[in-house]
């Protein structure tokens, strides 16, 4: 019982990471980011390769893959998303757009990073008892980065002037340009942090359970489903869609076996949804 | 001229919303723009913000020409402008949609003291200063856009129906605040309006669009005796 506690609490805070930078991204560009999960991959090998293979320290690795997804993110938006945000008279344009680049992103770490399943060794050594349960010193310390970030990214948003022009930007796209905001930087801006973040959640999760070039689909629909429970483009909603699949998962590998956990998953959220379409904290549709 | 406008035309895709738009306002005037339901009263105030990009004529602010700059580079220049329908940021605190206001400004010390000009202007909304805007009436909301206007000290402030959809108390107090605003902050402003009575009461010139085209322009004392007025805009 209190080992699938502690477990349900390191998934959980890893995933708030990627919950709220699929939310920063969805809501100021209103835009579904389908290469979440692959941005994620890439935040993973980066780790592989920075610390588990040059063998330079976590606290190297960790920033190095923050700094890499956050390019790819910018990148993406000033050279793709932008343009098509503007011209697209429909969502689905942007859509397609964002599938196509975790397409191209699958495809590149297939290349350069080849097949293989990739972990990395523990980043500390030590084991805590907590009750019964154990718990890893390398998860606490992931636990312990995630809720710092978590904190620090819920600051920013709150109290920084960027901040407050992303969420301005979230609420009324027309109106924040009349408050002289430059939508464009502010737009490129979200989106690198919200990559930034789905990096440095795959940096944490290698370290948990390793990294392959294909886990970037799975990984994406994990974070719809987040999105989902808790309503999209909710802060708040994210972190508690976060928990509910974080404990979900946690309690499902202690007592079921294997695969069947995700199949009852997938049913909950679909009989979830025909309650409550718009999520537990979200907004019904306008 | 202080502020001009110069033959301007605006397309949205084929159709063309305004055609050959000239007016002007001196420093200091309070000028309405009149005119029915997609006459092109909004689409000009959005041409001259930089929000909808004119295909023909200029736009001239204190000598300098705006047409060609982007909406941010306007508002730092000292036009803002109050949307129509209000457009708060309902989940956001009546605070931090004030400080929208004034997200150009870094002089920490005079955003302080304009706050607490715009408190003293509305008392309402410094009660409710940590609420979230959406859950206000739509009066308060509508000082909330005024302050968060002027947050960003504008020299020429361009309100877009300001009155629609309030009590015909609010909109005195409106229509109040209006004359207020341009006296004692020195504001230069154009109102657009469907209410005409309001309109042509607190502004001191009026121009009259139709269909994209400017009909009629003059005193907005002349124009309130005027026939035609009467008869299409203020019921007989």
């Amino acid at each position: 019982m209190e080992q699938i506690i502690v477990n349900g609490v390191v998934l959980s805070a890893t995933y708030a990471l990627v919950a709220l930078g699929i939310t920063l991204i969805f809501s100021i560009m209103n835009l579904l980011n389908f290469a979440h999960g692959q941005i994620l991959m890439i935040g993973g090998f980066m780790v592989y390769y920075v610390y588990g293979v040059f063998g330079l320290p976590y606290a190297v690795a960790l920033p190095v893959a923050a700094v890499v997804t956050g390019l790819i993110g910018f990148g993406f938006e000033v050279l793709l998303f932008r343009r098509v945000v503007r011209v697209a008279t429909r969502e689905e344009n942007s859509m397609l757009l964002a599938v196509g680049t975790a397409l191209l992103l699958e495809n590149l770490a297939l290349f350069g990073f080849g097949e293989k399943q990739r972990g990395v060794p523990s980043i500390v050594g030590g084991v805590y008892r907590v009750g019964a349960a154990f718990l890893p010193a390398g998860r606490l310390l992931v636990v312990l980065i995630a809720l710092a970030l978590i904190v620090a990214l819920l600051l920013f948003v709150q109290y920084t002037r960027p901040g407050r022009a992303m969420r301005a930007l979230a609420q009324d796209r027309e109106v924040t340009y009349l408050m002289g905001v430059d939508v464009e930087r502010i737009s490129a801006l979200g989106f690198a942090l919200g990559a930034g973040l789905a990096g440095i959640a795959g940096g944490l999760l290698v370290t948990l359970s390793g990294v392959n070039a294909g886990i970037g689909t799975a990984l994406s629909t994990k974070a719809f489903i987040m999105i989902m429970i808790g309503g999209a483009g909710v802060v708040a909603g994210a972190i508690l869609g976060a928990v509910v699949l974080g404990f979900a998962e946690a309690v499902g590998y202690a007592l079921i076996p294997g695969s069947t956990t995700y199949l009852l998953i997938f049913v909950g959220l679909i009989l979830f949804l025909v309650l409550r379409p718009q999520g537990i904290m979200g907004k019904p549709q306008r | 001229m202080y502020f001009e406008c110069r033959d301007l035309c605006v397309h949205y895709d084929k159709v063309q919303a305004l055609d050959r738009v000239s007016l002007a306002a001196q420093q200091g005037e309070v000028v309405a723009l009149l005119g029915a339901n997609g006459a092109g009263k909004s689409t000009t105030l959005r041409a001259i913000t930089g929000l909808t990009r004119a295909s023909r004529g200029e736009i001239w602010f204190e000598d300098t020409r705006i047409d060609r700059l982007p909406p941010a580079a306007i508002v730092a220049r000292g036009i803002a402008m109050v949307p129509e329908g209000r457009h708060i940021y309902p989940f956001m605190s009546v605070r931090d949609n004030l400080l929208m206001g004034a997200y150009l400004r870094r002089d920490t010390a005079g955003i302080r003291r304009d706050l607490d000009r715009v408190f003293a202007r509305f008392p309402r909304v410094r009660e409710r200063l940590n609420q979230q805007a959406g859950t206000l009436s739509g009066g308060e909301q509508e000082m909330v856009v005024v302050g968060r206007a002027l947050m960003a000290r504008p020299r020429l402030l361009l309100l877009d129906e300001p009155s629609l959809g309030l009590a015909p108390m609010v909109v005195r107090d409106i229509a109040r605040l209006i004359g207020d605003v341009n006296r004692e902050d020195n504001v230069t402003i154009i109102l657009v309006e469907q209410n005409a009575r309001m309109a042509l009461k607190v502004s001191g010139r009026a121009y009259v669009l139709e269909t994209g085209r400017i009909g009629l322009a003059g005193g907005s004392a002349e124009l309130a005796g005027d026939d035609h007025i009467r008869r299409l805009y203020l019921g007989g």
